[in-house]
């Protein structure tokens, strides 16, 4: 194999691992503060699609970028204001909001566009594609950083171990929660625009693909930590850089095994990890 | 829950909070912290008031001085300054006799330990009033005293203390006046000086002190034989037996390999050695709510868990008649006090509750008695309840091991006492010869 073809590969890695590395850090938020967050899929799907539309309408792509982290951050909020306010079991809250935001697109491209399945070409920023991957890594370090140095982490972290000590140290802990959730959705919706807008520059229905469900258990793999599950969601970019990389090389393998390599990697990673990692306390549980 | 209570605790003061489980001192505790609020009334502070919670409210996976300065953190720029912090805990430390690592995760503590964690994590926030709920329940004797010493420091310092407890003999040593309460309004209110002890404990249940029967020694044959026992990480090479007719006392501190022993016994932990022991077993776990019932069913259901068998019709069907009769021959035999047996347990007090478990265990008559900490935070009208049903199952010939944190209990029960300390058996007592002391020194030295 010749150099250049390993840094191909390892860019490509890059470009496929960080929207599940955005999505994981979302994960990574919210869990920490508490609420469980299966919604990343759905926050993804509501980030991609808003950011689609706007871009179409404005013809504006960083608007629709902005939107489209806003619609994340706007479903995010809704989580968490379902699973703090109302007491709502955060996964049935979560898995309303995938089937909300999935159905929710298909729907919008009917609606709006007259089309099933896909958006017109939009204006898209994919000159800034790796100006996000950067970010994404950054993002990665520095909320390492808050987590672990600063008060609002320490105070995050809190919420999500022990809630009834948070609150007597002086400590809301529905609103962490809930600000928690609405920042994880603004970084799923990130990582839907970055599929919407950065790579390609249209909206499909499946193009998410269960990466929010991969950067969930890059969550899990990456014990919680920011950078942990920015790790590992770059190596789940890696296998689909495979993928892609070995696909109609290896006659005797069918392609569509190929294509299922990411979730297969990501099932034996959570088989491994499941009883060893222990989640963050009070995560899923609602309170007072 | 309360009426019309009032209570006041002076600057330097150590004022006694006792009363029955149920009778509202934790509320009362919840409402004066400005936890709780109270539907009507007012809470008049001077300063801070600080709660130490019964059931520790600290963060396990957090270490010592995260868990003292969350919430109002020593900041260097945007940052924690974890220099300061952990300068600020070994000092507080320092000043109260309550050292402890800083860095130390929480959940790598003891249970004494903890309690100081939470103590500095209170002490922190300069409270000018400091209550503690039931401080000594989980402590042993060395830490007690040890407690009592803190608590010593932070009056001379100007601090009142609220001690909740029902441990009398703590409040005659330590309190300067005690206020009893009684489901929910105050009934007595006085300097330790003018009243006694008899008095307290008739005020607090509100009539007269159960008896507990006297022992009938009786020798049976040995019907419990353990022969080094190891269960992996908690107990070595362990060996006791117990007679028909014997109760069995073990002293200890928390954690030393009790849990171990007792789930060895009742077959719920692999181990090696061998055990003989009578397939007829009752078990009364440590932990009411996690081990002994599931709050959310009935009376009825509860008192048929893990003895289904006992209310079954052919062999798969439940008689529910039957079930029905059995626990209200529980609940008459162990006064469990309930509006019906039908009610969810939850909603019975603790006490209640804890009689039904032990009445579940003894209703059988089981050849062998596993009975660990049967009396754990329930008052003393129950606590006599419990006892006497002990002794009679003893009377009636069964084996019993009882496993306690409070050597009083095991004073009053038990024929024999071992003391177990790092998972072995480090010295017997027999014939009812016991020594406080040498019993207590062996459980930390050994």
């Amino acid at each position: 194999m010749t150099l250049s073809l390993v840094l191909s590969l390892l860019a490509l890695a890059l470009v496929r691992g960080t929207p599940i590395l955005l999505a994981s850090l979302g994960g990574v938020l919210s869990e920490r503060a508490g609420i469980v967050n299966i919604a990343l899929e759905g926050e993804m799907t509501a980030g991609a699609f808003a950011a689609a539309l706007i871009s179409f309408f404005t013809r504006d792509p960083w608007i629709g970028a902005i939107g489209g982290v806003a619609v994340g951050a706007a479903v995010g909020f809704a989580l968490g204001f379902a699973a703090t306010r109302w007491r709502v079991d955060q996964i049935v809250a979560g898995m309303g909001i995938n089937l909300i935001c999935t159905g929710g697109a298909a729907f919008g491209l009917i609606f709006v566009f007259n089309q099933a399945g896909v958006t017109p070409q939009v204006p898209a920023i994919n000159q800034a594609l790796w100006a996000m991957v950067v970010l994404g890594i950054v993002l990665a370090a520095a909320l390492q950083w808050v987590l672990s140095r600063t008060p609002i982490g320490l105070r995050l972290r809190a919420c999500g171990e022990n809630p009834h000590a948070a609150r007597a140290a002086g400590i809301d802990p529905l609103a962490v929660r809930l600000y928690a959730s609405a920042i994880a959705g603004a970084l799923a919706g990130l990582g839907g625009v970055f599929l919407a807008l950065g790579e390609l520059n249209l909206y499909s229905d499946g193009m998410i693909a269960g990466r929010g469900f991969i950067a969930l258990a890059a969550v899990i793999f990456g014990r919680w930590t920011p950078l942990g599950a920015a790790g590992v969601a770059l190596i789940f970019g890696l296998l689909e850089a495979l993928q892609f990389a070995l696909q109609g090389n290896i006659a005797w393998l069918p392609s569509d095994f190929l294509q299922a390599l990411p979730y297969i990697a990501a099932l034996i990673a959570l088989l491994g990890a499941s009883g060893r990692y222990r989640p963050p306390a009070a995560e899923g549980k609602p309170y007072p | 829950m309360l009426d019309d209570v009032d209570l006041t605790c002076e600057a330097g003061e150590i004022h006694a909070l006792v009363g029955e489980n149920g009778a509202g001192k934790s509320t009362l505790a919840g409402i004066a912290a400005g936890e709780l609020s109270a539907d009507a009334g007012e809470v008049l502070r001077d300063g801070r008031i600080g709660l130490v919670h019964q059931h520790f409210a600290l963060i396990e996976r957090l270490c010592v001085w995260e868990n003292v300065v969350l919430g109002h953190e020593p900041r260097r720029l945007a940052t924690i300054d974890r220099e300061t912090a952990r300068t600020f805990v070994r000092q507080l430390g320092e000043r109260y006799g309550l050292d402890v690592d800083p860095d130390a995760l929480v959940e790598d503590l003891p249970v004494g330990i903890r309690q100081r964690v939470e103590l500095l994590r209170e002490l922190a926030r300069n409270p000018s009033i400091l209550i503690l709920d039931e401080p000594t329940a989980a402590l042993s004797p060395g830490e007690v005293e040890r407690l009592f010493s803190t608590i010593a420091r932070l009056t001379e310092n100007g601090v009142g203390v609220l001690v909740i407890t029902h441990k009398l003999d703590e409040v005659f040593a330590h309190a300067g006046r005690v206020t009893v309460l009684r489901r929910g309004i105050v009934v007595e209110r006085r300097p330790i000086a003018e009243i006694t002890r008899e008095q307290v404990a008739r005020a607090m249940i509100g009539g007269d002190i159960p008896s507990i029967p006297p022992h009938e020694r009786t020798n049976g044959a040995v019907v419990v034989r353990v022969r080094e026992l190891a269960v992996p990480g908690a107990i070595e090479n362990l060996s006791l037996h117990i007679a028909a007719g014997e109760i069995l006392g073990v002293a200890g501190v928390e954690g030393n390999g009790q849990s171990a022993l007792a789930d060895a016994l009742a077959g719920l932990t692999p181990f090696r050695g061998s055990v003989e022991r009578p397939t007829a077993i009752g078990i009364i776990p440590q932990d009411r709510l996690v081990e002994a019932v599931i709050p959310g069913w009935s009376l009825v259901e509860n008192a048929m868990l893990g003895r289904e068998r006992a209310a079954a019709k052919g062999s798969w069907r439940i008689d529910r008649a039957a079930a029905r009769a059995q626990c209200t021959a529980i609940v008459e035999r162990f006064d469990v006090r309930t509006t019906s047996i039908d009610a969810p347990l939850a909603t019975l007090s603790g006490g209640n509750q804890q009689k039904l478990v032990v009445g579940r265990a003894l209703i059988d008559n089981p050849a062998f008695v596993i009975a660990y900490n049967p009396t754990r935070g329930i008052d003393i009208g129950a606590t006599a309840t419990v006892h006497t049903e002990l002794l009679a199952a003893r009377n009636r010939g069964a084996a019993i091991l009882l496993i306690s944190f409070e050597l009083d209990e095991l004073f009053a029960l038990s024929d024999r006492i071992v003391v177990i300390a790092r998972g072995a058996l480090r010295g017997e007592f027999t014939e009812r010869r016991f020594d406080r002391d040498a019993i207590g020194r062996l459980m930390v030295n050994a």
